[in-house]
Order: C-alpha cells, then sequence, then structure tokens
C-alpha cells in the first residue's frame, strides 16, 4: 500500500510551547533527582528482588514431585506424628483461608498477618500433597489466582509455568506492585 | 544561537550529550525528531490535546531511558518505538477492547483502501482518526509501522483473532468513508 510510506514518514511541527513544558518537566525533575533517584532505585531492585523470590520459592515448592516426598516416609510421619506442627499447620491454615475468602483488601491482610508473625517470616500450610510448606502470607493472594478453591489443588506447577510464559514475553517487568496484574493476563498467543 | 549552537552535532556526541543532562543537547535532539514524532502522535491519539500530551510524555521518557540505548538498531527507530507505547500506553488507558473470535472477521481486502492513495497524507489522517480508538491502534500498528498481529496482541494484551477483527473493522470503516468521498466528487464533477 504506497500511502503508508508517507504516512510512516509525516511530519508536522509541533507547537512551540510543547519545548517550554518538556524543558521545566526535566528541570523539576533533575530538581528532586538528589532527593528521590537513589531510594528509587533501591526500591525497584527491592521490589524486583521479591519478585524473584516469590517466583523462585514458588518452582522449589511446587515442582516437588509426589515422587520424591513419598519416597521419605521418616518425612511423612514427622508430618503426621507432631501434633505441635499439625497444631501450626491448622492455625496457618485458617490464616491462609481467611487471606483467601476475605472481601477486604487482600494485599492489606497478608500485611498485617506478616507484621503480627514477628520473627516467623513465614506461614506453613499443608503443601498439594499433605507437606509442610513455608510461604509467605504475601503468597497467599498468588494462590488465590492459581486456584480459586481452599484448600488449593496441586495445580500450582502449571500456573508457575504459565505465568513463566506470561512474563517471558510480556513487555512489562515484573514487580511486587505489578506483578498480579501481569499473572493475570492472557499468554501470548493464546485465543482465551 | 551562537556560532556553536547552530552545528548540528552527530548523532552520538547528542546521546552523549543528552546522557550528561545537557539541555542544549537535548533540545538539538528535541529538534530534530519532534516534528516526525508530532506527525506519529496525531496518527494515535485523535485530537491535538492528545497528541501534544503524548508528545511531551514521548520526549521526557526518551530523556530518561537514554541510557537503556544500546546503539544495536537505529536510533530513529528506538524513539519511535517509546512514541508507539507511550501512544498505546494512552490508549490502554482510554479505552478497552473486547476479544472477539475469528469468525466475525471480514475479509476487507487491501485494494479496497488503496484508494487512499489518491488523498493527501493530511486527509488521510484525518480519516484515520476518524476511527474508534482501537481500530485506529490496531490500524496504526499493523498497517503504518509493520507489526505483526501476533506482536499487537502482545502489546495491546488482546488475543491474535482480536487484532484482525479489529484491522478487517478499521479497513471496512474506511472503506464506507472513501466511497462516500468517491460519491461526493462525482457529484460534484456532474454539478460542474
Amino acid at each position: 500500500m504506497d500511502f503508508k510510506e508517507p504516512l510512516y514518514n509525516y511530519e508536522v511541527n509541533p507547537p512551540e510551547n510543547i519545548w517550554a513544558n518538556i524543558d521545566a518537566a526535566l528541570s523539576a525533575e533533575s530538581a528532586q533527582l538528589p532527593l528521590r533517584k537513589k531510594p528509587r532505585i533501591y526500591l525497584y531492585v527491592a521490589s524486583a528482588a521479591a519478585s524473584v523470590i516469590i517466583i523462585v520459592i514458588g518452582f522449589i515448592v511446587f515442582n516437588k514431585r509426589p515422587k520424591e516426598l513419598s519416597a521419605s516416609p521418616a518425612f511423612a510421619n514427622q508430618i503426621t506424628n507432631g501434633k505441635k506442627t499439625q497444631d501450626s499447620i491448622l492455625l496457618n491454615n485458617k490464616i491462609l483461608e481467611e487471606i483467601i475468602t476475605t472481601t477486604e483488601d487482600k494485599n492489606l491482610l497478608a500485611l498485617n498477618y506478616e507484621y503480627s508473625l514477628k520473627g516467623r517470616k513465614y506461614l506453613t500450610i499443608a503443601g498439594p500433597e499433605g507437606q509442610p510448606v513455608k510461604i509467605s502470607p504475601k503468597a497467599a493472594t498468588l494462590i488465590e489466582s492459581a486456584d480459586n478453591e481452599f484448600p488449593p489443588k496441586p495445580v500450582w506447577n502449571k500456573q508457575v509455568d504459565k505465568w513463566q510464559q506470561i512474563m517471558l514475553s510480556n513487555m512489562l517487568s515484573p514487580t511486587s506492585a505489578n506483578l498480579l496484574d501481569i499473572v493475570q493476563m492472557p499468554v501470548s498467543g493464546n485465543n482465551n | 544561537m551562537s556560532e556553536q549552537s547552530n552545528h548540528i552535532p552527530s548523532e552520538s556526541d547528542l546521546i552523549k550529550g543528552c546522557l550528561e543532562n545537557n539541555r542544549q543537547m537535548q533540545q538539538f535532539l528535541y529538534k530534530i525528531y519532534a516534528p516526525k514524532m508530532y506527525g506519529v502522535c496525531l496518527r494515535y491519539a485523535g485530537n491535538v490535546e492528545d497528541a501534544n500530551d503524548l508528545l511531551q510524555e514521548g520526549f521526557i521518557k526518551v530523556y530518561i531511558n537514554l541510557s537503556k540505548f544500546r546503539s544495536e538498531g537505529s536510533f530513529e527507530g528506538w524513539i519511535r518505538k517509546i512514541f508507539v507505547n507511550t501512544s498505546i500506553e494512552h490508549f490502554r488507558r482510554k479505552t478497552q477492547l473486547y476479544n472477539i473470535t475469528e469468525a466475525q472477521e471480514n475479509t476487507i481486502e487491501d485494494a479496497d483502501i488503496n484508494a487512499l492513495n489518491k488523498l493527501a497524507v493530511k486527509d488521510i489522517i484525518q480519516l484515520i482518526n476518524e476511527l474508534s480508538p482501537g481500530y485506529k491502534t490496531v490500524f496504526n500498528l499493523y498497517v503504518v509501522e509493520g507489526y505483526s498481529h501476533k506482536e499487537i496482541a502482545a502489546m495491546l494484551g488482546i488475543t491474535i483473532g482480536t487484532s484482525k477483527s479489529q484491522l478487517a473493522r478499521a479497513k471496512s470503516v474506511l472503506k464506507k468513508s472513501l466511497e462516500a468521498i468517491n460519491h461526493e466528487t462525482e457529484k460534484g464533477n456532474i454539478n460542474s
């Protein structure tokens, strides 16, 4: 189509005040630079690190195969025999259920639990095979994205693979702020 | 401007100067690329006010992200990509595309809109700007910028089928507009 070339190269002189606006915005940006740039970088790095940790924990926890788990009877006994462990799992499952089913702000509730669990940074919940799994309270919202049922079913491996595909094909960098938005996007090329 | 400031710097000097936050170099860069990028903004925005905002936002992004330019492709191509992405973000804020099945596509041939060749660029842009934001964005990305439906789907967070149907509908609307223009022209010729 011949009209493509002139459209692609179409040029118009912009209004003169635009550069003045850009100049003012750049001045404001550089005036705030010493105060704001470093903490911003740290914030991005911290967010990226948090996202990577969540994904890595997800892979480690959810990629454990049933075969490997059943190969350790001592481990299974430890799960079922320890009353303290069972009580802890029950309590933590309750917290997890509360986070998943709440109609309030899930992230806020998860954060509240994180602060209230001083010295214990993780919730220990029963994993898909009944094994104790340590997760961050914030991961409860991710589990909700993976599976709307409680207790969660072992569909997480597939879900984590899907998230990986979405992130690899996405232009956006995952951070703790946009991770949930990204994982809820359709996989590139998927017509659903 | 002094004699020195009238000298047009090389691309590498321009980039180096902008990275050093040299305002004169930033203004040079603006003067070189603003007319072409304003043309891009006008094609996506639909009105002058939005195009002005896009131009301003786009250039600020260019200056802030200049350190990420790796000199692997053309500098103008890199700048254009920033403006296209800025326009897409603007489009995503303003509208939502609904996924449509492939069955709803129609089959307008390119020959049907080749009559656009007879129009001046300004008139073509006016016709494109009369399209709805979804049609216009997909038409610009596919026909003018040369992205594939797969790339467009990933950029806009829609399916390939939706991208194809939006393009087909955009062509259909353009075809009708062209027919109306032809009809008016013929009527004018008969009267004269």
